[in-house]
């Protein structure tokens, strides 16, 4: 589904992922860890073209997102992204933040839209909070709109860039459980997260990035029992306690 | 009470009608300009953002009344002919307004994050649907307080016209008072009638403000 072949990038000078290569198949959950500025977040940015690099090739489903024939709006239709910060629209409600795109995108009618954003409101279990503004919604229920916003493109991607790190402790399970719903609904998952619960309970792969390389990967149980990397076992350590 | 105003009314009128279209072309051609200042000072292109930031530093610089002042008494020399104090007043305004509601909509545009640009185009909206659904419509939102300040702001400022013998409403009632002697209840008279105005402007400019306390 995902295929990462020797990604490079730079900011001027300053080289932030070297040499990336990763493959994410139908239905897997990826977790990406690592310190800040390791270019995790750089990554995701790249898979959707939100940011461009310089070498290497990225596929998703088959289209390269390098190419510059490449529609990247249409591509990123198939890849949903949840942010750090939410980022739902504050002058929209809940529900408008979830049919915008659909509407505009997928041209799909009102009825259609809201009827499909209501189902994903009780997914993610606050159907209550349709007509909310984003103001008076709590951290949690932001993120699990900007999930359910993500969703109604019906994409066949999510990416998640460290979606519970400015949560408080007590909403980041209510997150974390509508993640855990979708992973074991077969989404092919990409997510940039320390939540090291999360990884033991859905990932298929783990891979630990440190300036702009990935310096470690594996399935959960090796990965967390025997780190070949002293880096790796100093960060696992660090969260882990 | 107010027997000289009465007296005197439609010349008086006349004079404010003066400053009620000064403020109305100052505005648009203000805020039109305006929107190019806020566009070139968020330029990426050099070319266009050092001019643009020159022109907006050196005008917010100078008091008004003499960018008022240069204009009339330099352009002339320009084109070679005299200008009438209206259309000199009008273009003086336009300069000096432009950078004002420039700055207000480059920091408008600044004020959206970059995240909910991203949000936007990561859920395949276009740059032009991204620009019209998302961007614009916080960026009025969280601007429209400011912009009406910096009109009512503008409206009270075209007194300065007087400087170059523009009969709008401060001047004529100078001319009046000359005559009839009756400064308290002449100027308190267009004080009264700047006060309302202002102040019907203002509290619409706060209905404004506690919506966006709500999280506009």
């Amino acid at each position: 589904m995902i295929e990462i072949r020797d990604v490079s990038k730079w900011y001027g000078h300053f080289q932030v992922l070297t040499k990336i290569n990763e493959e994410v198949k139908q239905g897997q959950t990826v977790v990406v860890c690592g310190p800040s500025g390791s270019g995790k977040s750089t990554l995701l940015r790249c898979i959707n073209g939100l940011e461009p690099f310089q070498k290497g090739e990225i596929i998703v489903d088959g289209v390269s997102v390098g190419d510059p024939s490449t529609n990247l709006y249409k591509l990123r239709t198939e890849i949903g992204m949840v942010f750090q910060r939410f980022e739902l629209y504050p002058h929209m409600t809940a529900l408008q933040n979830i049919t915008l795109a659909p509407m505009k995108v997928r041209n799909k009618s009102k009825k259609e839209a809201e009827d499909k954003a209501m189902e994903l409101l009780r997914r993610v279990g606050i159907p209550e909070k349709v007509h909310e503004y984003p103001a008076n919604l709590s951290g949690g229920q932001q993120q699990r709109v900007a999930i359910a916003r993500s969703l109604a493109m019906e994409p066949k991607i999510m990416m998640f860039d460290e979606p519970t790190s400015a949560l408080d402790p007590e909403m980041i399970k209510e997150v974390l459980d509508v993640m855990v719903d979708l992973s074991k609904g077969g989404m092919t998952m990409i997510v940039v997260t320390h939540e090291m619960g999360f990884a033991r309970e859905v990932a298929d792969e783990i891979i630990f990035m440190d300036e702009g390389k990935i310096i470690e990967r594996g399935t959960d149980i090796s990965f967390f029992k025997n780190p070949k990397n002293p880096r790796t076992k100093d960060f696992l350590d660090k969260i882990l306690l | 009470m107010f027997d000289a105003v009465a007296k005197n009314i439609s010349y008086l009128l006349g004079g404010y009608w003066i400053t009620v279209k000064l403020t109305m072309f100052a505005l648009a051609g203000g805020i039109s300009l305006g929107i190019l200042v806020g566009l070139g000072r968020i330029s990426r292109k050099k070319w266009v953002y050092y001019p643009v930031t020159f022109y907006v530093n050196l005008i917010r610089n100078i008091p008004l009344i003499l960018v008022i002042f240069w204009f009339y008494f330099v352009m002339p020399i320009i084109v070679g002919s005299p200008m009438d104090p209206f259309p000199s007043a009008v273009i003086s305004f336009i300069i000096f307004e432009a950078t004002y509601f420039g700055e207000i909509l480059r920091a408008g545009y600044q004020s959206v994050s970059k995240g909910q640009i991203d949000a936007g185009y990561s859920t395949g909206l276009t740059y032009i649907q991204t620009t019209r659904y998302i961007l614009i419509p916080i960026a009025l939102r969280r601007m429209l307080p400011s912009m009406i300040t910096q009109s009512i702001v503008t409206y009270q400022d075209t007194c300065l016209a007087f400087v170059i013998g523009l009969p709008e409403f401060v001047r004529r009632t100078t001319i009046v008072d000359n005559l009839e002697v009756r400064s308290i209840q002449l100027f308190g008279f267009v004080a009264i009638l700047f006060l309302i105005t202002c102040y019907i402007s203002s509290a619409v400019s706060r209905r404004f403000e506690v919506k966006r306390e709500r999280g506009y």
